[in-house]
C-alpha cells in the first residue's frame, strides 16, 4: 500500500468540539441517500425524498437539542 | 433462462424478472453478497443502478470515518466491541480495516513507537461514521433479501417515495 494511501487512514484529522456537529451533516445525508435508495422505486425519486429527509433529519435533531438545552437550563435554574 | 414481463402495480413501470433460478436460493445469495460487498445483493438480482448508490454511499461513509479517526481509533475489536458489532456490517470494509489496523500496530511495536494518540472527537467522529455505515448496509442487506422474494412485487406501495415508513 502506498504510504500517502495508509497515511490517510492512519492519521487522524484535527477536530474541535464545533467542528463534530459539522461533521454531522454529511452524516444524515449518508443515512437519507441510502434509506430512500431502499425506500423509492423510482430512483429519479430519490434526490428529492433524500433531501427533504435530511432537512427532517437535521431540524428534528436541532429541536431535540433546544428542547433538552432548555429542561437542563430550566433545571439548573431552580437548582 | 425465462424471462417474465411484470406491471408493478403502483409505479407502473414494467420490468424484467428472471426466474431462471427459484426464489429460495436468491434470497440468501442476495443478503450474503450484500453483506460481503455492499450493494452488490441488488446488483445480482439486476437492480445495477441502485447497488451502485448503495456501494458508493455506504463505502464512502465507512472509510470517511476511518479517514477521520484512524484505524486504530475507529475499528479496534478489542477496545470498542459493540461499535465492531455495528462496523462489521459492511463486510470486507470492516475486515480490512481490522487488517490495517493490525499491520499498523504492528510496525509500531517493531519500530518502538508509542502507539498513536488521536484526537478523541475525531476518533468519536469516526466511529459514529463506520458505526452507522454497518447499520445502513443492515438495512441493505434486508432490503436484497426481500426484492429477491417475487411476492413483493404482488405488494403495492402507498406512495412512490416510500413516504416515512
Amino acid at each position: 500500500m502506498s504510504p500517502v494511501l495508509a497515511g490517510l487512514f492512519t492519521t487522524a484529522i484535527q477536530l474541535s468540539s464545533q467542528q463534530r456537529l459539522i461533521m454531522m451533516l454529511p452524516l444524515c445525508l449518508s443515512i437519507a441517500v441510502v434509506y430512500k435508495t431502499t425506500r423509492c422505486e423510482r430512483l429519479r425519486d430519490v434526490p428529492i425524498a433524500a433531501g427533504i429527509l435530511w432537512v427532517t433529519i437535521l431540524l428534528g435533531m436541532a429541536a431535540v437539542g433546544v428542547g433538552l438545552w432548555s429542561l437542563f437550563s430550566f433545571f439548573v435554574q431552580r437548582v | 433462462m425465462a424471462i417474465r414481463v411484470v406491471l408493478v402495480p403502483c409505479s407502473g413501470v414494467l420490468r424484467l424478472i428472471d426466474q431462471s433460478e427459484p426464489s429460495f436460493i436468491k434470497m440468501p445469495i442476495a443478503g450474503i453478497l450484500s453483506w460481503i460487498v455492499p450493494g452488490l445483493g441488488h446488483i445480482y438480482l439486476g437492480h445495477r443502478r441502485r447497488g451502485l448508490i448503495l456501494l458508493v454511499m455506504i463505502t464512502a461513509t465507512f472509510w470517511s470515518g476511518v479517514a477521520i479517526g484512524s484505524v486504530q481509533g475507529t475499528v479496534d475489536p478489542t477496545e470498542r466491541k459493540l461499535w465492531f458489532f455495528a462496523q462489521i456490517g459492511t463486510g470486507v470494509n470492516a475486515i480490512s480495516a481490522v487488517i490495517l489496523n493490525r499491520i499498523t500496530t504492528r510496525e509500531d511495536r517493531a519500530n518502538n513507537r508509542k502507539p498513536v494518540v488521536t484526537n478523541w472527537v475525531a476518533a468519536e467522529v469516526g466511529v459514529h461514521y463506520t458505526g452507522v455505515a454497518g447499520l445502513l448496509n443492515i438495512l441493505v442487506i434486508f432490503d436484497a433479501v426481500s426484492r429477491a422474494d417475487p411476492s413483493r412485487l404482488r405488494r403495492s406501495r402507498a406512495s412512490p417515495s416510500g413516504g416515512f415508513s
